[in-house]
């Protein structure tokens, strides 16, 4: 990993990336636990994501990666688990 | 308008005929790379040679599960040597439209091309056809709430195979990534003028992990040279090449773009980009028309357009390619395409409407209206009807709200596409029948408290399952929303564009 900030539990990576969703999502208000697609995303929105991701992470996720963990929450803890 | 003059291009030998020949020439070049590993063009001729034996002559319509993997490239040139009509299917899609689609094409051979053929349908075929077997089986958006069988000749799918050789100059030296969807029609646009050209056809998984680093180290990684990319993702590539400064390998000699509207911002990043370099190729087509019949160089060495894509509102779709007939309706300005290329028509008859004759011409009416530039360059000015193109697939909105009217707790329903940031998504307005509004709702029609919230939030989440267990991950909306009414046209019928002005 070249970015800090990556703490053990993943809760330092929900305020970020949950503003990563709501960015991509044009959304201001989601939740850390609102599901990515319900919330209006599809494949193509998710590929913002994971670029934005991998700049403040370096942290290359995949689609089959993301769809395992559609919500901030859940990608935040996927990055902070990160030893991809 | 006058009709264009008709085209020169000769008829072409039939595609498996081109694919032999072509591996018997060049045995030991590699015909295709699977995450690395190399099938030869010999190799893959003896596969698709013993796919063909299993099938055993004339097999009728063979459905084939459509998946990411040089076995359905051998499974379909297999269908052909054997003179059959292939017809993938995407073994993702729910049970339900899977048989619906089986249904529609009534196969004869009842098993996966490459097996042994035991099942055969007794009797005649319900489409019999002069002079053949069809090609392939297709299905297109249908507003009926059913799929739409395309049917395809060898004669439409070699033409247009020939003249997309042309338009892309393959080589033998070319290395062409297979990228899209094997159950949709543009992966033919990869595999057939690679295959018959004695190009490599490149399959990566790198390529569809919906990762751009990824993506673009296999570019580099795999020496791609021609790559045919959706649009929409095309669009979101020029953002990651813009957001992280990056550039593409110097190995990439032609992008190829197509499936909706490329926006002139995206192209005046690119074009000031290194990727300027490239060559970028604009197409138009539909599924009906066979593959791409229009085609444009917007960057690159062969650039016909020298403006400033900043100021541009419209990029242009191009000029006919030579063996397209085409025809500008002179009233409507729909685009109206004929020549060899168009498909023989619908599997069923009551939807013939769209396949038209003039001066003795067969003629599909895309339901695109066009401009036709001094230049003979055609830009696209929006749709005759409310079809839309989501990710590059063709969406009837009528489709998706026949569906939804069908479920119980839906009273009236209205679908439409929504821009959201540089793509379209498909977005559902739905009035609840009054019985199933939740209790607190009811009677004052307005959402009162966190209760009507929650009741409404299920509602859609359950019209999202209902939809997944009944059509392909394409036609289920991004966002429902419940709403109290619809608007609508004088005509009683459902306004969509008031709709999306009012309740997006």
């Amino acid at each position: 990993m070249t970015t800090a900030d990556i703490t053990a539990d993943g809760t330092g990576e929900i305020t970020e990336v949950t503003e990563i969703f709501r960015r991509v999502l044009e959304s201001p208000d989601l939740a850390p636990d609102a599901d990515f697609f319900a919330a209006g995303g599809d494949s193509l929105l998710a590929t913002r994501v994971l670029s934005a991701v991998a700049r403040a992470y370096s942290v290359e996720l995949t689609f089959d990666d993301f769809l395992l963990a559609p919500t901030p929450r859940a990608l935040a803890r996927l990055i902070a688990g990160g030893d991809r | 308008m006058p009709d264009e003059a008709p085209p020169a291009t000769g008829p072409q030998r039939p595609l498996p005929e081109q694919f032999t020949a072509i591996a018997r020439a060049r045995p030991e070049r590699t015909a295709i790379v699977h995450n690395g590993h190399e099938i030869g063009y010999g190799a893959l001729a003896d596969r698709v040679r013993r796919a063909a034996r299993r099938l055993g002559p004339r097999p009728g319509r063979v459905p084939v599960d459509a998946v990411h993997d040089p076995e359905t490239v051998v499974r379909l040139l297999g269908t052909w040597l054997a003179g059959g009509t292939y017809v993938p299917i995407d073994p993702a899609y729910p049970a339900e439209r899977r048989a619906a689609m089986l249904a529609a094409v009534e196969p004869a051979v009842l098993r996966q091309a490459g097996e042994p053929a035991v099942l055969r349908q007794a009797g005649e075929p319900a489409i019999p056809r002069q002079g053949g077997a069809l090609a392939y089986i297709l299905f297109t958006s249908g507003s009926t709430g059913v799929p739409k069988p395309v049917l395809t000749s060898p004669a439409a799918i070699a033409t247009t195979v020939g003249a997309l050789r042309d338009l892309f100059g393959i080589t033998p030296d070319d290395r062409v990534l297979q990228f899209a969807s094997l159950n949709w029609d543009t992966c033919f646009e990869e595999i057939l003028p690679a295959l018959t050209a004695g190009a490599a056809l490149v399959f990566d998984d790198d390529a569809y992990a919906g990762s751009f680093p990824k993506f673009v180290r296999m570019l580099e990684r795999e020496r791609i040279t021609i790559a045919d990319l959706p649009t929409a993702y095309w669009h979101e590539l020029v953002n990651f090449l813009v957001e992280e400064d990056r550039r593409l390998p110097a190995t990439l000699r032609t992008v190829i773009i197509g499936g909706e509207a490329a926006r002139p911002a995206r192209l005046a990043d690119w074009s000031t980009l290194d990727t300027g370099r490239i060559r970028l190729v604009n197409t138009y087509g539909c599924t009906e028309t066979t593959l791409i019949t229009h085609a444009v160089d917007l960057c690159g060495p062969l650039a016909t357009e020298a403006v400033d894509w900043s100021a541009a509102t419209r990029v242009p779709i191009g000029r006919p390619l030579p063996h397209v007939v085409q025809r500008i309706d002179d009233e409507t300005g729909e685009l109206w395409i004929g020549g060899p290329a168009i498909a023989d028509g619908y599997a069923a008859p009551d939807l013939a409407e769209r396949f038209t004759r003039h001066d003795g011409q067969r003629f599909f009416r895309t339901g695109d209206r066009v401009r036709r530039r001094d230049d003979g360059v055609l830009v696209h000015e929006g749709r005759a009807d409310d079809v839309l193109k989501i990710r590059g697939v063709r969406v009837d909105p009528g489709e998706v709200e026949a569906h939804l009217a069908a479920h119980p707790a839906v009273g009236a329903v209205a679908v439409a596409g929504l821009a959201r940031g540089d793509h379209t998504i498909l977005a559902a307005f739905v009035v609840p029948r009054r019985s199933a509004r939740t209790e607190t709702a009811a009677g004052t029609g307005t959402a009162a408290g966190t209760e009507a919230a929650a009741g409404t939030e299920t509602l859609a989440a359950d019209l999202v399952q209902y939809l997944k267990g009944r059509v392909p991950a394409h036609l289920v909306p991004s966002r429902i929303s419940l709403v109290a009414e619809l608007a609508y046209t004088p005509s009683g019928k459902v306004d969509r564009r008031r709709i999306k002005e009012t309740l997006a």
